[in-house]
Formats: structure tokens, C-alpha cells, sequence
């Protein structure tokens, strides 16, 4: 009679199971972790190294010493100096870019994901050509229109030029989610009494809302670290985080204390965004491909 | 309530056109089915109907009023769809209930409506679940309940079983047989399958190929089929086909093409020689020793009410049923004999009936 333990010898080759299986296994799985936590480690180093930086006495700023009685000095600093204003000035540029890519980009990625109209597709790819070419090749035109405009060093100005590159991003992203969602659920919503925008509003909206967490992310993480428009296009009224961390770097010498501890800053919206939308990030970004 | 009335609808996506002045009345109260065979048009007539595809010509009217141009929302009509399209974020009382919150209906009175759908339809501990958490009959009844909540003046049905397997697909079958027979209101029901179309509908619309074959009660399309697709799609086993033509010669008969000569009730008026399509269907083919046509059975099919012999006649396959257990082994020469009061004869050219 064949017994289980047949059954285990013959998977694995014949082998005497009971002495190699589990140690084979055992070895497999410390070798991954071991990987696993020399890979993170690689990835976390300089963001590690940023953040103990930051908490570090100015005068031990590049101590090798491990241990070490951390501060929030830089922290005060940072405070009492201008930084926090240029942290609000990217909170704003980024939360307006964000939020008008999404109200003006997921309408558009709507239409061009469900009406059918002449020259649908070369509209899409027009779109899409707004990203082709590097973001230097519009600096010229933007920084003489914004002079004549008179949105040069302001709020609303950044926000227009990040949603400008935002919009293409937005509308290729949705696009895929929207189509994945079955267009009989909205024809079920139209027959249960819903015109064609409170249909999209109440049913396939929300059904896109892990695409448009993960597309939400995207935005607000591009807007965020950007740092070329925010040098050539503001002074003093609407400069952004990344921007000031580089006044840091001055003539009379390099504030490193100063630098880690608004790096560290300007790192944790991005990351308290990502973790809230975690679970529809990884979610929105698989939706769109696989058949559920 | 009310009656449908297509006149002359027509379809044509670009140039290419699907539907070709189709034109049925559907009474109040009536349950019709539409059917044919894939991309005969059926789906895209409900859909017409329902106001979720263009009419490109003809007119719709449901209670009288025309509807060419009037949205869905504005139609009265609840449909059921082939893949349920239940709202998956909403549960099954918000599913059910969704059509009458936006109509402005205070939510104590949804709550009865839905509770009072959910149990005609044994939903009632299901309310609160999501659709995803249900088994596909679960989510076929939610799709029903959410169709009769609304009490609409039409109800449409695309293709409602098909995902379902064969035993619940019987079973659901009866189950909207007898909610039309308890609401009474007008069913549109699209089904590829004829026997669907045959147990519900008060009467059936054959669709091919964009236009109406025949329209009639089940039983009429059955005994009497206008043509041969109607003939041949109607009934399973399908009509067997014999081409020939008809002799009269001291008698009206068919001669096949394989020599055999058959007896006819009657033949029509100037119709000796005329080439001709003779067809019986398998239950008016009885097996003997001698007479009718020489036969070589290949396939023997009990299913225990019935068995199914296939047989083959100078290159054709011949089917006959019989309720009587047939001793009969695949191999052995037998002759199917023919009812002749049962025969559908066609004409070879148009595929009209001639009888």
C-alpha cells in the first residue's frame, strides 16, 4: 500500500526525505531572508543615514560614532528659519496640481476610454506626446509666459505647469482602469435611472478609486520632488521644499544638519501618502492587467 | 404594463447593417422571446429596445409613445443582463434598492420593496452580503430582483442563464416563468437557446441574420415551420432534412435523392417533380423491418426516457427518437419509417414550406 511517505520519497527524487527535505528547506529560506535583508538594507542605507544625520549635534554631523545623543536642533532650526513656508508652498503646489489633473485628466480618460468619436485615438496619442519631450525644451516658453502672465513666483503658476505634465499621466492611467471596469454595469446604472455622468459618478468612479489612488500617488510624488521648474520658476514667494533644501548649500559653508533634517522632511509626506493608499497602490497597479 | 411595438427597425453600424426592418408587436402583458443563432441580431434589438444602442431607422414604441430617441433612464424598462451587472461595490439591498434612491423614493418604503422582492425571490438573508459573495444563482436572483423591485412597465432579459450550469439554468427557468405568471408584466427575452424559447415564451420571434424568420406561439413554430431555418433550429434533436422531389402518380409521394419513395398526405397543386426539401422530425421516424427508407445505424443514444438512433442514409445522417427501448446495434440495417401526416415539405430553391 502506498503511504504518504512514498508519495513525499518519489516528489522529491527518491532522496531519504526526512534528513535532507527539511534542511534543504530550512537553508533556502535563512539564504532569502539574508538577501531580502541585505537588499533592503542597500535600498534604506542613505535614507537611514539621512534621517540619523538629522538628528545629530552639528558638531558630530560626520562622526563615525554609532551611538550618539540625538537632538532635534535641526529640526528648531529649520522651524524658526523659512523652510516652513516653502514645506506648506509644496504641499500646496502639489495637492492643486494634483487635484486639477484629477478633475480635469479623469473626465477626458473617461470619454476616451467609452465614446467613440472621430479621431479618439489620435487625441489619445496626442496626449500622450506631451511627455515625449524632456521637461527643459518647455522652460523657455513657460518662463516668457509666465513673465507676461505674471505667474512667475507663484502658488497657482507651479501648480499649472506640474498638472500640464500631471494631465498625460493621468489620462493614460485611467484610461486602462476605466476600461477594465465592464461597460454593462454602467448601461445597468442608465436603465436604473442614471444619466451618463451620474452613472460614471456613482458607479464607475468608485470603482476606479484604487486607480485613482495609485494614480493620485503618481501626481503628487512627481509634483512633490520636482525640482528644475521650482528653481527657474520662483524666487522667494512660492518656493517649494526641494528648492530651499538647496539654499542650504551657501557661500559661508554647507548647513548639513540643516539639509538632513528637511530631507527627512520632505520624505514623509511622500511616504504617510503612500502607506494611507498602500493597499490600492499595489491593487491599482495590477487592475488594469489581469481579468478578475 | 404596457405593449411594445417595433415597425420596421433597422441597424447598421458604419456601413455594414444588422438589423434590416425587423417588425414585431408585443402585447401588454406578453412574454416574447427573440432567438436565433449568435450575430442574428437579437442582443442588439433588446438593446434598441432598452435605448442602449442608436436606431438608424424604424420606430420603437413602448406604452405608445415613441421611444427612438428617449434614454434608458426615461423608458420605464428594468433589464437583466447576461453577466449580471451587479454593482460590485454595493451590497445586495443597495443593489436592489439603487433604481429607486435615485428616483427620490423615501428609504422606508425601499426597504419594504426591496425586503418584499427579496422574498418573492428568497433573497432575504442575503440582503446584506456583496455580490461577490454569492454563487452565480444567488447573483442571477439579485440581478431579477433588482428588475422587479422597480415594477416597470417592460422587463428585458439578455441571455439571463447562460452563465449558469445546466441544472440551476432549468431551475431558473421556471422560477421567471412564474414570476411573469404572478407580475404579469411585458418580458422581452433574449435566449440563443431554443429550448429557453420554447418552455417560456408566450410566443417566439426567430431572428436570422438581422431579419424575423417567423413569429409565433411555440407549439405553431414546432408544428408548422415557415421555413427551413425555423424547421431545422426549432427542436432537439433537429428536423431531418432529405432532398428529392415530389411525384404524383396514383398518390402524392417524395422521391429522395438516394432512390427511397415516400408516402405524402397530399401534395400541392401542380407540384409533380418539383425538386423539393422533404423533412420529418425524429420522433415521427419509426424503425422497422421494410418500407419507408433503408437505413445503417451508427450511433445508439439511450437516455433512459428516450432513445436516440443515428443512422445513415446514402451519405446522410438521419436521427430518430423513440420513447420505446430500441434493440438496435450500430452496424445493423434497419428502415426508418415515416409519419406521413408529420412531414414539412420545402421548396429546394427559397426554403419556403410548400405544405
Amino acid at each position: 500500500m502506498t503511504d504518504i511517505t512514498d508519495i513525499i520519497r518519489f516528489r522529491s527524487g527518491n532522496a531519504p526525505l526526512a534528513l535532507r527535505w527539511p534542511t534543504q528547506r530550512f537553508l533556502v529560506r535563512v539564504g532569502l531572508h539574508v538577501l531580502v535583508a541585505v537588499l533592503a538594507l542597500m535600498v534604506l542605507l542613505p535614507f537611514l543615514w539621512l534621517v540619523q544625520m538629522s538628528l545629530r549635534p552639528e558638531d558630530e554631523i560626520f562622526s563615525d560614532a554609532v551611538l550618539f545623543t540625538p537632538t532635534l536642533e535641526n529640526y528648531r532650526a529649520l522651524w524658526q528659519g523659512n523652510f516652513a513656508g516653502s514645506f506648506l508652498n509644496s504641499l500646496a503646489v502639489s495637492s492643486l496640481s494634483t487635484g486639477l489633473s484629477l478633475l480635469l485628466g479623469v473626465p477626458a480618460a473617461y470619454v476616451l476610454t467609452r465614446w467613440r468619436f472621430k479621431g479618439r485615438a489620435r487625441v489619445a496619442l496626442w496626449i500622450l506626446t506631451t511627455r515625449m519631450a524632456p521637461p527643459i525644451a518647455f522652460t523657455i516658453p513657460f518662463f516668457l509666459a509666465y513673465r507676461v502672465l505674471g505667474l512667475q513666483d507663484t502658488v497657482w503658476g507651479l501648480a499649472l505647469i506640474y498638472m500640464t505634465f500631471n494631465l498625460s499621466i493621468v489620462i493614460w492611467f485611467m484610461q486602462t482602469f476605466f476600461a477594465a471596469i465592464p461597460e454593462s454595469l454602467e448601461e445597468a446604472a442608465w436603465i436604473d435611472g442614471c444619466g451618463v455622468w451620474r452613472a460614471f459618478w456613482l458607479v464607475t468612479l468608485p470603482l476606479a478609486a484604487p486607480g485613482l489612488a495609485a494614480t493620485a500617488v503618481f501626481c503628487f510624488i512627481f509634483s512633490w520632488s520636482d525640482f528644475f521648474y521650482a528653481l527657474i520658476l520662483t524666487r522667494t514667494n512660492a518656493m517649494t521644499a526641494p528648492v530651499a533644501i538647496v539654499n542650504f548649500l551657501q557661500y559661508e559653508g554647507w548647513e548639513w544638519g540643516k539639509i538632513a533634517a528637511s530631507g527627512t522632511l520632505v520624505m514623509l509626506p511622500v511616504l504617510i501618502f503612500t502607506l494611507l493608499v498602500r493597499k490600492y497602490f499595489v491593487h491599482g497597479l495590477t487592475a488594469g492587467g489581469l481579468k478578475e | 404594463m404596457a405593449a411594445v411595438a417595433i415597425r420596421q427597425i433597422r441597424k447598421s453600424y458604419g456601413t455594414t447593417p444588422v438589423i434590416h426592418g425587423v417588425s414585431v408587436s408585443i402585447e401588454d402583458g406578453e412574454f416574447v422571446t427573440l432567438v436565433g443563432p449568435s450575430g442574428c441580431g437579437k442582443s442588439t434589438l433588446l438593446r434598441m429596445i432598452a435605448g442602449l444602442e442608436d436606431v438608424t431607422g424604424g420606430e420603437i414604441r413602448i406604452g405608445g409613445r415613441i421611444v427612438n430617441t428617449v434614454p434608458p433612464k426615461d423608458r420605464d424598462i428594468a433589464m437583466v443582463f447576461q453577466n449580471y451587472a451587479l454593482y460590485p461595490h454595493m451590497s445586495v439591498a443597495e443593489n436592489m434598492g439603487f433604481s429607486l434612491k435615485l428616483n427620490g423614493i423615501p428609504k422606508s418604503e425601499i426597504a419594504v420593496r426591496v425586503e418584499r422582492a427579496a422574498g418573492i425571490l428568497g433573497l432575504s438573508p442575503l440582503l446584506g452580503r456583496l455580490p461577490r459573495q454569492l454563487s452565480g444563482g444567488q447573483r442571477q436572483r439579485v440581478a431579477m430582483g433588482r428588475a422587479i423591485v422597480r415594477d416597470p412597465q417592460v422587463f428585458l432579459f439578455d441571455e439571463p442563464l447562460s452563465n449558469l450550469d445546466a441544472k440551476l439554468r432549468v431551475q431558473m427557468r421556471t422560477e421567471i416563468r412564474q414570476l411573469h405568471q404572478r407580475l404579469g408584466t411585458t418580458t422581452v427575452y433574449v435566449t440563443h437557446d431554443q429550448i429557453e424559447a420554447m418552455t417560456m415564451a408566450d410566443r417566439i420571434v426567430v431572428l436570422h441574420d438581422g431579419k424575423v424568420e417567423q413569429v409565433g406561439a411555440p407549439l405553431e413554430l414546432y408544428d408548422r415551420p415557415a421555413n427551413l431555418f425555423v424547421a431545422g433550429f426549432i427542436g432537439s434533436p433537429a428536423m431531418n432534412f432529405l432532398k428529392g422531389w415530389i411525384t404524383v402518380d396514383g398518390g402524392a409521394f417524395f422521391v429522395t435523392e438516394s432512390g427511397a419513395t415516400l408516402p405524402l398526405h397530399s401534395a400541392p397543386a401542380g407540384s409533380d417533380g418539383r425538386p423539393a426539401v422533404y423533412g420529418i422530425r425524429p420522433e415521427h421516424l419509426s424503425i422497422g423491418d421494410a418500407g419507408g427508407i433503408a437505413a445503417e445505424v451508427s450511433v445508439v443514444e439511450p437516455t433512459g426516457s428516450e432513445t436516440q438512433v443515428f443512422a445513415h442514409v446514402g451519405g446522410q445522417e438521419v436521427v430518430a427518437v423513440s420513447r420505446e427501448r430500441v434493440g438496435v446495434v450500430p452496424g445493423q440495417s434497419i428502415h426508418l419509417v415515416p409519419d406521413p401526416g408529420a412531414v414539412h415539405l420545402f421548396d429546394a430553391e427559397t426554403g419556403g414550406r410548400v405544405n
